[in-house]
C-alpha cells in the first residue's frame, strides 16, 4: 500500500498553512486545507483522511477544540489521528487542565507548538500515522 | 429600543399610587405598585425594577428600611423617596441611605415626571458604567491570551516559512545567506520567547503569585536567566559574568516567575550597556536574606529619574543602540520581587553603570512545605523554564 496519504489541515492563517503545506507536499503527502472550522468539519465528512492537522485558536476562541470534541463523538472520525498545532502552550495548559501536553481528544493525538521545524513535523506525522494504523489493526 | 424601564411605587395611600400611575402611564414604563414595604420588597425581588418610589412614612416597615433592603437586592436600583412631611432632615437622611432624590408631597405631575426621568437616566448611566467596567476586567483577565494570540500568530507564520525556506533553498544558499537566515530565525525565536515571558508576568495578578511557592535555588534561577538573555548579549557584544557562588540558601519562590524577574533585570542591563561592556550577576547571603545584584557598565540612570524607574510605563533614555523598552519590565520585576516578600533597589551613576539589588528572604524550615503537600499546579506551565 504505497498510495499517498491524505492529510487535512484546518487553520485560519493562510501564511502558516502555506509554510506547512510546502513541507508536507515535498514529503509526498496530499494535503487539503480548510481555513475555518465549518469548512473543516464539512471536509471531514466528505472525504476519508489519514490525518488531521488542527489549529486550536480560530474564530472567536478555541474553536479547534470544538472540532476535536466533535470528532471524538463521531465513530467514523474517532480513529483519525490528530496533530494539534498551537502557538499558545500556556493556553493549552488552561484548556486541558494539568495534562498540558497530551490532549487525548481522540484515540491518537498529539500537540505541537507553532512554529515547528520541518524535520520534527514529518517525524511526528509519521509516528502518528503508524500509531493510528496499529490501533486500527488491533481492533480487527 | 431596549426593554421598557420598570418602575415600582410603594405607598400606603391609594390616592398617591393612583395619581402616580395616571401621570406615568402611557410613557412606555412598566409600572408596579405596592401598598406597604413588605409587599414592595417582594415585588422588587420578583421584578427587578430600575427605579423605586418609596413613601417614607408607611405602616409596617418604614421607608428607610425599604431603602436599606432595596440596596441589598440590587445597589444599582435608583430609589426616590416621597416625603409626606417635607422636612429637609428626613430627605437628607434618606439620601444618606442611598436614595437618589426626594419628592415632597404634594407634587405636580411635571415634578414627578421629571424626577422619574432623571432617575432612570441615572440608572442607565450606572448600568453603562458597570458594563464598561466589566468589559475592562474581562479584557484584563484575558489580556495575556488575546495578546499572546495576536502577537504570536503572525510571528509563528513568519518563522514557519523561514524554516521551510531554509530547508527548501538549502542547496542554493551560500554561507553568508545561510548565516542571515539563521539570524532571522534566532531573532524571531527571541521575540516569541520575550512575548511569552512578559505575558506570563503580566497575566499573574500579584495576589495570586505565591500560591505554590517551593524552595528554589537562586543559583539555578540566575543560570537560567543568563541563558535566556545570552543570545541578546552575544549579538550586542556584551559579556555576562555569572559571579554567583555555588552554595546559596534556597528561597521560597515560584521558580518560573522569579526567573522572569531576573531575566528582566539581566536583559535590561544588557540593553543599556555599550558593546564591549559587561554585566555582572552576583549573589551572596546576608543574614536571613539572599542578595542578588545585577550590575552593568552601561549608560546609567540620571539621579532625578531614579525614583521613577519602577513605575509602570516609565521609560528611561534609550539604550546606546536606541533600544527602548515599553516601560513595563522593571515595574513587573518589582511586583514579582515583592510578591516573593523581597525588596528591590537601584544604584546608578550616569556614564558609569547601574546596579539593581534584589533581596529575598531565605526559605526557613517552617516556611517550607513538606513535599507531600505540594500545591496544585498553577495555570502556568512549570515545565516551561527557559
Amino acid at each position: 500500500m504505497s498510495e499517498r496519504k491524505q492529510l487535512l489541515m484546518i487553520d485560519d492563517d493562510p501564511d502558516f498553512v502555506e509554510g506547512i503545506k510546502s513541507i508536507l507536499t515535498a514529503a509526498k503527502y496530499d494535503v487539503d486545507v480548510a481555513y475555518n472550522p465549518k469548512d473543516g468539519l464539512a471536509a471531514l465528512q466528505k472525504k476519508r483522511y489519514d490525518l488531521l492537522l488542527l489549529d486550536i485558536m480560530m474564530g472567536r476562541g478555541a474553536e479547534g477544540v470544538m472540532i476535536a470534541r466533535k470528532m471524538s463523538r463521531d465513530p467514523k472520525l474517532r480513529g483519525i489521528p490528530v496533530l494539534i498545532m498551537t502557538g499558545i502552550r500556556e493556553q493549552i495548559a488552561f484548556l486541558f487542565g494539568s495534562q498540558a501536553l497530551h490532549p487525548h481528544f481522540v484515540e491518537v493525538d498529539e500537540l505541537m507548538e507553532k512554529p515547528v521545524e520541518p524535520r520534527l513535523l514529518l517525524e511526528r506525522i509519521e509516528a502518528l500515522l503508524k500509531a493510528a494504523s496499529q490501533k486500527a489493526s488491533e481492533k480487527k | 429600543m431596549d426593554k421598557p424601564s420598570r418602575i415600582l411605587i410603594i405607598d400606603d395611600e391609594e390616592i398617591v399610587l393612583d395619581s402616580c400611575l395616571s401621570v406615568l402611564e402611557g410613557r412606555g414604563y412598566e409600572i408596579a405598585t405596592a401598598p406597604d414595604g413588605t409587599e414592595g420588597l417582594k415585588k422588587a425581588h420578583a421584578s427587578a425594577p430600575d427605579l423605586v418610589l418609596v413613601d417614607l412614612m408607611m405602616p409596617g416597615i418604614s421607608g428607610f428600611e425599604v431603602l436599606e433592603a432595596m440596596r441589598g437586592i440590587d445597589p444599582t436600583i435608583v430609589t426616590i423617596v416621597i416625603t409626606g412631611y417635607s422636612t429637609v432632615e428626613s430627605a437628607v437622611e434618606a439620601m444618606k441611605r442611598g436614595a437618589f432624590d426626594f419628592l415632597p408631597k404634594p407634587f405636580t405631575p411635571d415634578e414627578l415626571r421629571l424626577i422619574v426621568e432623571r432617575g432612570l437616566e441615572k440608572r442607565r448611566l450606572v448600568l453603562e458604567a458597570m458594563a464598561l467596567r466589566k468589559e475592562r476586567e474581562l479584557l484584563q483577565q484575558n489580556f495575556a491570551a488575546i495578546v499572546s494570540h495576536e502577537l504570536r500568530s503572525p510571528l509563528s507564520a513568519v518563522q514557519q516559512n523561514l524554516f521551510v525556506l531554509v530547508a527548501e533553498l538549502e542547496p542554493q544558499l551560500n554561507e553568508s545567506q545561510k548565516g542571515r537566515f539563521e539570524r532571522l530565525k534566532s531573532r524571531i525565536t527571541d521575540l516569541l520567547k520575550m512575548i511569552q515571558g512578559w505575558l506570563r508576568a503580566v497575566s499573574v495578578p500579584a495576589g495570586e503569585i505565591g500560591g505554590d511557592f517551593a524552595p528554589v535555588s537562586v543559583r539555578e534561577v540566575i543560570a537560567k536567566a543568563i541563558e535566556s538573555v545570552q543570545p541578546h548579549a552575544t549579538r550586542k557584544d556584551v559579556a555576562i559574568l555569572d559571579a554567583a557562588p555555588e552554595a546559596l540558601a534556597p528561597v521560597l519562590a515560584d521558580e518560573a516567575i522569579l526567573t522572569e524577574a531576573l531575566v528582566n533585570l539581566v536583559g535590561n542591563a544588557v540593553k543599556y550597556t555599550h558593546a564591549g561592556g559587561r554585566v555582572t550577576v552576583s549573589a551572596r547571603q546576608e543574614g536571613d536574606q539572599v542578595v542578588v545584584a545585577v550590575a552593568d557598565t552601561g549608560v546609567g540612570i540620571a539621579a532625578e529619574d531614579v525614583p521613577f524607574v519602577f513605575d509602570a510605563f516609565y521609560r528611561g533614555q534609550a539604550g546606546p543602540d536606541a533600544e527602548a523598552g515599553c516601560g513595563l519590565g522593571l515595574a513587573l520585576t518589582r511586583r514579582i520581587v515583592e510578591a516573593h516578600h523581597g525588596t528591590i533597589s537601584v544604584d546608578s551613576e550616569v556614564g558609569k553603570g547601574t546596579t539593581f539589588t534584589v533581596r529575598l528572604p531565605v526559605a526557613t524550615a517552617e516556611s517550607t512545605r513538606p513535599p507531600g503537600e505540594a500545591a496544585t499546579p498553577s495555570t502556568l506551565d512549570p515545565g516551561d523554564k527557559r
